[in-house]
This record gives C-alpha cells, sequence and structure tokens, in this order.
C-alpha cells in the first residue's frame, strides 16, 4: 500500500491559514450560475472524481474534490490565485463517474472564467487566446504552409480569417 | 333563488382550527354571513370542530333543531370527512347530507390578504350551503370477504405472513417461482448484528410452513393472472413441471445419486454458479419442499430422448414422473400479499471495477455463499486458484447512491459489508478494507456492530473506489488487483492492493416488476418498487384495496424489517376477515338506461370497473371496484352515466352560487 | 453485436473539419484520412473558411468558444452539409455546442446577434460527428472489410480512444464509455491485432501541454510505459492531440524520464489505409516522428 503524497500536508505547509471572516459564502453561487455548475451542492464528497483522475494519478496537488469543497467553503481567494485550478485536462473521467451527475469539468471550467475575468488565465493561456482570436487558429497558414499542402496533394485554405478577429473583437 | 320545495334546514359550523383559519379568515364574519343564508337555522363558530366537544355541537344541534343538511367549513375532507360523518350519523342524520368545505389548505394557508381570505370562504361556504341541498341519502354497500389469502413470494416476508396467517387458522395459498422456499436469506449465513446463522432461524419457519396444514405450498409455480377485487379476486397459477411427483418424492436424492452424469457439472442457480448441480437437483440440503426437481434444459431425457434413465430405476417410491405436464390452478381467494422480493445489482453495469474481468471479484451474495459452511467451498473463502486471501477489500454502495445506476441507499450493504468484513477476517485472517463513503448503521445494536469492528482491526477507508485494476507500478502490487481510491479524510490518493476485493451490491426491483404490477393494478414508486399507500400511515397497503406489500418488493430493508412489513400484511388480512364484509363507499357511478353501449367508457377507467353487459349491450359498473373517480361520468358521450355526490344539479349549483359575486 | 454497423445506406457527404493541428502539423492525418474517405465513398466538401473550432478560448470564457463553434456551425449549414471532424477535441466543442444551440433557443439568438456582423446566421441544424464514428456507425465493417486489400495480420495495435471521441456521454450516446469497442473492432478489420494493456482509458494530458508541461508529460508517460510493456508494435489513435503527446511529444518523454519507448503512434486511417493497399508517402508516413519502420516493412509499404 502506497499514499500517492500526502497533498493536504502540503498544502497546509505552503498556504496561509485563513480567517473565517473572509471565507466568500457566495462563491458557491457564482459558480453555481454558470452553465453546468448548477450540481455542485449535490457533492458529498465520496471522492470518486480524484480516484480516477489522471492528473491527479501524477499530481498530488490536483484533486477536484477538494476544489469543489474549497468552492462550497467559500475559499474563493485561494481557489482563484491556485495554480492547481488549471490542472483539469477535461478528459471527462470524474463525470462520467460521478455519482451525484455533478458536472465537475464545468464547474473547474466555470472557476477559471471567474479566474479569467479577474485577469489570472495564465500567460501561455493568454498567448493561445490571442492567437485564436485574432487568426482564427492556434497556428497561423502562411503561403509557404499552403504551398507545402497543395505539393502534398492537399486543398489551400485561408491563410487570413478577418472574419473572425472580426467577430471576436470585444 | 332558493329550492323548489323550500331550502331544507341547515346547520352551518366554521372552525377556527387554532389560530390556522383564524388568522387569515374573518371567522365571525363567515358565520354571521351563513345566518342569512336560505334554510340555515344554526350557524356556528367552534375553535376545533373535530374535538369531541365540535362534535358534539353538531350531534346535539341535528337534534334540538331537526337539521336536514350540516356543511362544516374546516380542513381537507381527507383529514376530517370522515369524522363528522360520523358525527351527522351519530345525530341520526343519513351522513351524506353533509359536506366539508376546505378554508385551510384551500383558503387559509395559500392567501394573505385577510380580507380577500374571507371573502373567498364566504363564496366557497354559500356555494356548499346551495350545494348540500340536492344531496340525497345514500347507503353504503357491503361485499363479504373469502378468507383465504394468496401470498405471492416464499422469502422470509412471505413466510412470516404465511405463518401469522396460518396461526389464526386461515387458508393461505404461498406461491414461489422457485424449487424451494426461503428466498435470498437462505444463501446468507449468518445474520447482522447478532451474529446468528441464517440458516438455523430460517430453516424451521420453512419447515413450519411444509408443516402446516392451513398452508398450501406451492414451487416452481407463477402467479399468471389476476381478476376481481377486494374479498373476491379470482387468481391463476401456473405450475411448472419439475417432473417429480411432490405427493411422494421425500428428497432421499437416491436419483441424484445414480443420474447418468457422474459429476455435477451444470452451474448450481442456488449457488450463483459457484458449485456445480446434476440435471435432477436439491436446490440445497433444507429446501421445502425436500423435493428434488429435474431441469428439462439440461437433463439427457429431454435433450436427446436417449437416457437409460437410471434415476427413475433408483427411486424407490416411482416419483420420477418424465410425463408431467404444466398444471393451470384456479383459485379464489380475498386478499393477497406481495412478497416478491428484490434482486442485487449487476456490478457488470460499472465494468471500472472488473467484476467478470478478474475471477477474484466477487459480489456480497457470493461471498455469503462462500463464508457459509454448507457453501460450495465448505465455508472456506478462497482465491479462485484456491489460496487464502492475505487482503480483502470490501467496496460499499455499488449500485447504490448512484445516478449512473440506482439513485437510492439500499439500506442494508454498509452492515452486510460489516458483517462480511467479520467473517472474512475470521475466516482467513486477511487484512480487510472497508471502503465507505457514509456507514450507515441504524438499527437496533448495528453501531454498536460497528463499533466492534473498529476494534476488530477492520481498515476503514472514507472514499468511492474509483477503479479495480491489475495496473501493477509498484513491486508490492504484483500480482494483485489494485483499488484506487482517495482518503477523503486524510486527503490523498491511495492504492491498495488486494487479493480478493467484494462489491457489496445494493437491492434493485425485480426485472419483472412491471408485469406483477400491471396484474395486480398497484403502482411503483420513481425507483420502481411498489408503492405504499402512504409513506408514514400506510407502509404495507397499496392502491388497490385488498394488496398488500411485505418485504423488499416495496424498498431495500433488513430482515427484522422484512419480517414486521410480513405480519403487518397478515394483520390487515386478519382485519379484514374478521370483519368478514367490506363497506364500500357510495360515491360510485350508475349507468342510466339511455346508455349506447358505445363502450368509450371501458377501456378509460382506471379500476377496470365497467364492462359491456351482452345481453342489455349496455355498460355495467362493478360497484365493489369502482373508486368514484368521475372518469367515466366526464367522458361519456352521452351523459348516460352519473355519479353519486358529484350529480349534475349539486355541481351546477355549487358552481353558480361560486360564480353568483364575481 | 459488433458496435460497427452501418445505420444508414444514404450517400456520406460532409463538410471536413480541421480544426488548428492537421492542417500544418499532423497532415498525415489528413491525407490518409482523405484517401481512406475516398475509397469508401464518403464525400469530403472543404470549406476553406472555417476556423479553429473554439475550444482553447474555453478556460477564458466559455461564451466565446459557443461563439467560435457557432460560427464554424453556421458556415457548414449554409452549405447544407454536417460536419466531420478528424480532431477529437474539435468533435467534443462542435458537438458541445451544436447541442447547446440546439435546446437554447436563447443562446441562439445571442450568438446570433454577433454572427449578424458577419452575415451569417445558425438555425441549428448542423450535426457534428467524428471520422472515426462515421466509419463505425455509417460506412460499417462490411464496406470496409471489402474494402481491404493487404492484411496487417501479425501486427499488434494498441487502441488509445482518448477523451472527446467517446465522452461526454451524454452528448454523444456513442460507444461504452469505460468498456469501448469501436477502435478495438476498426483495428481489428485490418488484419492487425488490437492490444489490451493498462489505462487503456487514459487521457494523453494534452489538455494541460499549455499550462504545466511537466504534469501533462507525466501524464502521457503512463500509457507509453504501459503500450511498451504489453509489447505492442504501435499506438492506433484519432485525435492530432494526442498524437501530439505520443507521437511528437514521445522524444520529451524519454529524456525528461530517462526512458526509451520508440512506440511508433499511427493514426486509424493510417492503418485502415495501409490496408487498403496505400502506400507509405500517400498515407504521410514521413510527417510520423517515430518512424514506424518495421510495420511498414511487415506490410512492404
Amino acid at each position: 500500500m502506497t499514499a500517492e503524497k500526502s497533498s493536504d500536508a502540503q498544502a497546509a505547509d505552503d498556504e496561509p491559514e485563513f480567517n473565517v471572516a473572509d471565507l466568500d459564502l457566495g462563491f458557491a453561487e457564482e459558480v453555481a450560475a454558470k452553465p453546468g455548475g448548477e450540481y455542485i451542492r449535490r457533492c458529498y464528497s465520496c471522492g470518486m472524481c480524484v480516484a480516477g483522475c489522471p492528473v491527479a494519478e501524477v499530481e498530488p496537488r490536483y484533486s477536484p474534490r477538494r476544489l469543489i469543497r474549497m468552492i462550497l467553503l467559500g475559499l474563493r481567494a485561494e481557489v482563484l490565485q491556485s495554480d492547481f485550478l488549471w490542472l483539469c485536462c477535461n478528459c471527462y473521467t470524474c463525470m462520467e463517474r460521478c455519482p451525484q451527475a455533478i458536472r465537475i469539468p464545468d464547474i473547474i471550467r466555470a472557476a477559471k472564467n471567474i479566474a479569467a475575468a479577474e485577469g489570472r488565465l495564465p500567460a501561455n493561456l493568454k498567448t493561445v487566446s490571442a492567437s485564436v482570436t485574432k487568426i482564427g487558429r492556434l497556428y497561423e497558414i502562411e503561403e509557404f504552409d499552403n504551398k507545402k499542402r497543395v505539393k502534398a496533394g492537399l486543398p489551400e485554405l485561408q491563410t487570413k480569417l478577418e472574419d473572425v478577429e472580426r467577430l471576436m473583437r470585444k | 333563488m332558493g329550492l323548489a320545495k323550500g331550502s331544507p334546514r341547515t346547520g352551518f359550523y366554521i372552525c377556527h382550527c387554532g389560530t390556522n383559519i383564524a388568522d387569515t379568515v374573518d371567522v365571525d364574519a363567515v358565520r354571521r354571513h351563513a345566518e342569512e343564508l336560505p334554510g340555515v337555522v344554526v350557524s356556528c363558530d367552534y375553535k376545533y370542530m373535530c374535538s369531541d366537544p365540535g362534535q358534539e355541537l353538531i350531534i346535539q344541534d341535528i337534534k334540538e333543531h331537526r337539521l336536514e343538511r350540516v356543511v362544516v367549513a374546516a380542513c381537507s375532507p381527507l383529514l376530517h370527512e370522515a369524522t363528522f360523518r360520523g358525527a351527522v350519523e351519530r345525530g341520526g342524520l343519513n351522513p351524506f347530507l353533509f359536506h366539508m368545505v376546505n378554508i385551510r389548505e384551500q383558503d387559509a394557508w395559500v392567501h394573505e390578504d385577510r380580507a380577500q381570505a374571507t371573502r373567498k370562504a364566504r363564496d366557497l361556504i354559500r356555494a356548499a350551503i346551495r350545494r348540500v341541498a340536492y344531496h340525497r341519502p345514500l347507503e353504503r354497500m357491503r361485499v363479504g370477504v373469502n378468507p383465504n389469502t394468496l401470498i405471492i413470494g416464499g422469502g422470509i416476508a412471505g413466510i412470516n405472513a404465511a405463518l401469522n396467517l396460518s396461526m389464526a387458522g386461515k387458508r393461505v395459498y404461498l406461491v414461489e417461482r422457485e424449487p424451494t422456499i426461503g428466498g435470498h436469506m437462505a444463501k446468507y449465513d449468518k445474520t447482522f448484528p447478532t451474529l446468528d446463522c441464517a440458516a438455523c432461524i430460517l430453516t424451521p419457519k420453512m419447515s413450519a410452513v411444509r408443516d402446516s396444514r392451513n398452508i398450501v405450498l406451492w414451487t416452481y409455480s407463477e402467479v399468471e393472472k389476476i381478476d376481481g377485487y377486494i374479498g373476491n379476486f379470482r387468481v391463476q397459477v401456473r405450475r411448472k413441471p419439475r417432473y417429480v411427483d411432490e405427493e411422494t418424492c421425500v428428497g432421499c436424492m437416491q436419483c441424484v445419486d445414480a443420474c447418468i452424469y457422474k459429476d455435477a457439472r451444470f452451474p448450481s442457480e442456488f449457488e450463483l454458479g459457484l458449485k456445480k448441480r446434476k440435471p435432477v437437483y436439491m436446490p440445497f440440503p433444507q429446501a421445502v419442499p425436500p423435493v428434488v426437481a429435474i431441469d428439462p434444459k439440461t437433463c439427457l431425457h429431454f435433450k436427446t430422448g436417449k437416457c437409460k434413465e437410471p434415476c427413475k430405476e433408483a427411486c424407490a417410491r416411482d416419483s420420477i414422473r418424465f410425463d408431467q405436464r404444466e398444471v393451470v390452478e384456479e383459485i379464489e381467494v380475498g386478499q393477497i400479499i406481495v412478497a416478491t422480493g428484490f434482486q442485487t445489482f449487476d456490478p457488470a453495469r460499472l465494468p471500472q471495477y472488473g467484476y467478470g474481468e478478474f475471477p477474484n471479484v466477487y459480489t456480497s451474495l457470493e461471498i455469503e455463499r462462500l463464508v457459509n459452511a454448507s457453501g460450495p467451498t465448505g465455508g472456506q473463502v478462497l482465491l479462485r486458484n484456491g489460496q487464502v486471501p492475505q487482503s480483502v477489500g470490501i467496496l460499499h454502495c455499488v449500485g447504490s447512491r448512484d445516478e449512473n445506476t440506482n439513485r437510492w441507499c439500499s439500506t442494508v450493504c454498509c452492515m452486510t459489508a460489516l458483517k462480511l468484513a467479520h467473517l472474512v477476517k475470521e475466516h482467513t485472517g486477511a487484512t480487510v478494507y472497508s471502503f465507505y463513503i457514509d456507514m450507515r448503521c441504524t438499527g437496533k445494536g448495528y453501531e454498536e456492530f460497528y463499533d466492534r469492528m473498529m476494534r476488530e482491526g477492520v481498515q476503514f477507508v472514507r472514499g468511492r473506489v474509483g477503479e479495480v485494476r491489475d495496473w501493477e507500478m509498484a513491486p508490492e502490487e504484483e500480482g494483485k488487483l489494485v483499488l484506487r481510491v482517495e482518503d477523503t479524510l486524510a486527503g490523498f490518493v491511495r492504492r491498495i492492493p488486494v487479493d480478493l476485493v467484494i462489491l457489496a451490491v445494493g437491492m434493485e426491483p425485480r426485472a419483472d416488476a412491471e408485469a406483477v404490477q400491471r396484474m395486480l393494478h398497484i403502482s411503483r414508486s420513481n425507483d420502481g418498487f411498489f408503492l405504499e399507500r402512504h409513506p408514514k400511515l400506510a407502509p404495507v397497503e397499496t392502491t388497490t384495496d385488498g394488496v398488500y406489500l411485505a418485504g423488499c418488493c416495496q424498498g431495500p430493508k433488513d430482515i427484522p424489517s422484512a419480517v414486521a412489513q410480513g405480519s403487518a400484511a397478515a394483520a390487515h388480512v386478519l382485519a379484514m376477515i374478521s370483519k368478514g364484509h367490506i363497506e364500500l363507499e357510495p360515491n360510485t357511478v350508475a349507468v342510466l338506461d339511455d346508455c349506447s353501449g358505445c363502450k368509450t367508457c371501458i377501456p378509460l377507467c382506471p379500476y377496470h370497473a365497467l364492462t359491456l353487459n351482452e345481453e342489455s349491450k349496455k355498460a355495467q359498473v362493478n360497484l365493489a371496484l369502482c373508486k368514484g373517480c368521475g372518469t367515466c361520468a366526464a367522458a361519456c358521450p352521452s351523459g348516460s352515466i352519473t355519479q353519486n355526490l358529484f350529480e349534475d344539479e349539486q355541481i351546477d349549483a355549487e358552481i353558480e352560487e361560486t360564480l353568483a359575486h364575481v | 453485436m459488433s458496435a460497427c454497423e452501418p445505420k444508414t445506406d444514404k450517400k456520406l457527404r460532409y463538410a471536413l473539419f480541421l480544426g488548428c493541428n492537421i492542417p500544418v502539423r499532423a497532415t498525415n492525418y489528413e491525407l490518409s484520412a482523405r484517401k481512406v474517405a475516398e475509397a469508401l465513398g464518403i464525400e469530403f466538401v472543404d470549406i476553406p473558411d472555417f476556423s479553429c473550432c473554439g475550444y482553447p478560448l474555453a478556460d477564458e470564457d466559455r461564451n466565446e468558444t459557443l461563439l467560435m463553434s457557432a460560427r464554424n456551425l453556421a458556415l457548414a449549414e449554409k452549405a447544407g452539409c454536417d460536419i466531420c471532424a478528424l480532431c477529437s477535441a474539435c468533435t467534443g466543442a462542435l458537438t458541445e455546442a451544436a447541442h447547446y444551440l440546439h435546446e437554447d433557443e436563447a443562446a441562439r439568438a445571442r450568438v446570433n446577434d454577433r454572427l449578424a456582423a458577419l452575415g451569417l446566421k445558425y438555425s441549428g441544424k448542423t450535426r457534428v460527428v467524428h471520422f472515426a464514428r462515421v466509419l463505425a456507425q455509417e460506412v460499417g465493417a462490411e464496406a470496409i472489410r471489402a474494402k481491404i486489400v493487404k492484411s496487417l495480420n501479425g501486427i499488434r495495435v494498441a487502441p488509445h480512444y482518448g477523451c472527446h471521441y467517446l465522452k461526454p456521454s451524454g452528448l454523444y450516446g456513442f460507444d461504452n464509455v469505460e468498456d469501448p469497442k469501436t477502435l478495438d473492432q476498426l483495428i481489428a478489420l485490418t488484419g492487425a491485432e488490437p492490444v489490451d494493456y493498462h489505462g487503456k482509458l487514459r487521457c494523453c494530458g494534452g489538455g494541460i501541454l499549455a499550462v504545466d508541461e511537466g504534469v501533462a508529460l507525466s501524464v502521457t508517460r503512463g500509457k507509453l510505459e504501459s503500450v511498451k510493456k504489453a509489447q505492442a508494435d504501435a499506438i492506433g489513435l484519432v485525435c492530432p492531440f494526442c498524437g501530439i503527446m505520443y507521437d511528437t511529444n514521445q522524444k520529451k518523454v524519454e529524456s525528461r524520464f530517462d526512458r526509451e519507448f520508440g512506440v511508433p503512434v499511427l493514426f486509424l486511417s493510417q492503418l485502415l489505409g495501409l490496408a487498403m493497399g496505400f502506400g507509405a508517402d500517400e498515407l504521410g508516413m514521413k510527417v510520423n516522428r517515430v518512424k514506424p519502420k518495421e510495420i511498414l516493412a511487415k506490410v512492404g509499404a
């Protein structure tokens, strides 16, 4: 029998103690108001999400169950400032198995969206967003790429997706 | 307006219901309003009309003021209509010359504005006083009760109900689908929390069933059709051929020994396939009746027609009957107890737990057989390779408390898991892990048993196991089944390697529950179990009079609860037999002469009370079945069906008066 | 019953959705898929204006994902085609958007408000389906078998289902997420042997590559270990993102964890293409980072 690592113990070391007065009791409602977040209050904390999670398997800092508890408890700042919030790889294993039919990836995504709106999107994801909204794709397709494609017998694609930029401009 | 012959002498009573009504409705104003209405000779208010002094007011006034009608404005008729009808009857008036107005649930409780609520109460009572003038005296019909009872299902609930009735000298037909009675309990080893042996306490009851002269026991039989109504049901029972004469067979097993198959090679149903049986077999040694059965699917005589039939030769009593045929028995009974039990959840529906994939993943029911001294291993808990497990993991809530399978808590699996933890530890000395979400030990002595298991050193882990795999990631995991689980109390994920996994499977409705439901015209709750008439106050009755529920067909429960429910059902049956007749509410329908026989009403009746009279070619009502729902009266295209207490002029008067001041 | 049963005998015509990775980084998938589709009589319509599906925006703002998906759905609708996507993540994002916009009229109106600026309108009709699902359910085993000319007999392939090909099951209602069969069956059609291995249902880790490469590659590593242990000759998969993790990043995993795998990673369409007799170049084998030399030698392609 092996414990992968006592992550709570580690979390306790890493994080400052919180003051009950600082709890944001509206945080759960804020998350629940987002699509897919509405079932968060049904969590009975069985840990099945964690026990099937491929990320938790290699990274004990990450626990979907603990994220849900933190949201329910109102640890708004701690959740939104955490780095582990961004570690959900969106594989849906937890959601498929959750005995309470909680849409866990949607809940985590809701928290991510709230964090992003407050300017906490990790730098790499910012770059991804910028290129997708600006050029319409993760990677630009230049004339050079199109030439290569044609040579391989593949059709040319639009190099400039100006429509997308117009659409996504805020 | 007013009646042609002048309004009848009417008494009006309004209840304060403490402050429930009086807080929102100006009771005195309503009383004064009633006083002025045509025919009202008494108008009075009282704090609690349902109390004895409240009822006494009505009784006295009927005599003193020669009342011909009574109206009470109070709570819901569901609660107290019977109470006030009783008072009216005691006062010497026909109880159906009474009408009740609900000014609590339908007025005081749903409004805030006192003036408007009071106005609504005035409108309602005026309508009632107009309506009641058109009431006619009605008589309750009496129907006799057949004293015989059918019990469907011979598990512990059905057995107990049968024995209770038999003790009272009443005749019981006990119908069981399997070749033996005993149900699931016969498969259990020990029972929680006392650890007394299931067989030791069950088999005497099974023998008592066999020995009772009042119980007709039909095993290997199924109820096929039920007609009729409370007190008078007609039932067809299909008795499958077991190819053995039940009267003469004594279960000596000579035939089994002599069978052409020297070795048992077909999976035993009773042993859940963990042991083999021959084509001629006894499910288990204490089976009742102690009669063998021949399975035509595996018996050489039926398969090829070329067996030497040594069983026949071996039988000194000439009990083997290859020519036995299916028989349909017809019986008449007055009441029916449904005790059809449950089935365990099939964990193959959760592939992540590896049931069927890994041979050492068992269900809790299979482990009951393995720890049982008369089971397939003689009581040894062994791995499929014959070795004794060093470590065992028991998973709670498999097929329970899960949106993906069954939502409900099966209520007994926590205790079953604890019991098996104890037994497996006792039999093997293995380290036993118990994976639970919430430990639910709510019966007498149950929490104490949990405490005992903690002291015995069972390793409790709070967490639902995510998966059971044979993926070894560390040397100590080699050759083991690895359980991945978050220890939610410690807050970290554990990988726990074990030799044996036990899935504590939940209880679910039997696959054919819907067919049984239809046959009996009863209901099922959302979970699929049969629905009791009231979740608190009528947990044994159903919505069909004369049909009662006992045991796990109504919902998961432990043995004491199933036994108690069996006895409760028997008590209901005995009460009815003892009374000897049933009284039917007279709010039934009547078919008028101008019925054209169009048959519109017949399929609409939810109680199957309407048929077409083949001679008169008109619809006819079985008053014993009619519940007065009014569906047929509303649907009849020619208005040829009337309903007592809902006659046109009564309803017209009520509507007119309600709307008179709008 | 096999999961690979054709549901329809109507002409299969789809707008081919490539997404971001395939046109520049996984042309092997595109080449092979086009070849296989053509051979099986699936007509692909190219819509050059298709953009990213929108999935990469979901962490920032789910509504932006929805909007970007909607634009693509609207373009397909305008062209009168349903969408066939090669990438599982694209399939997921577009399917989710199609479902949501079909069910929620108000959301559709909001999206259309913004699409109007481009002269587009989405009425909620576009259906989205993964290429492998088209093969399994719409083409079917019989029709595929009829095109097999070269058995991959003796080649052991570890099927990797990944996540968004099957999940969320509530959205797809296809195969069994805990015990899936379709890829095994499609691979078996080539004559190759689908190999069972530990962690078959595990994610590739690609979803967090941009966030934490270390954690992502640790997730990737687990499967490479067990595929290696199961002695598979290759991983067979249906998503370019999974391809990046197992093929493109295999070297990175090897150096990070000081391991050697050398497991070739082939797209299902490359496996099918080999069995249908296409040459290695036609199937873009040059683009594969871990060279499937032994397999190509065995098949003689």
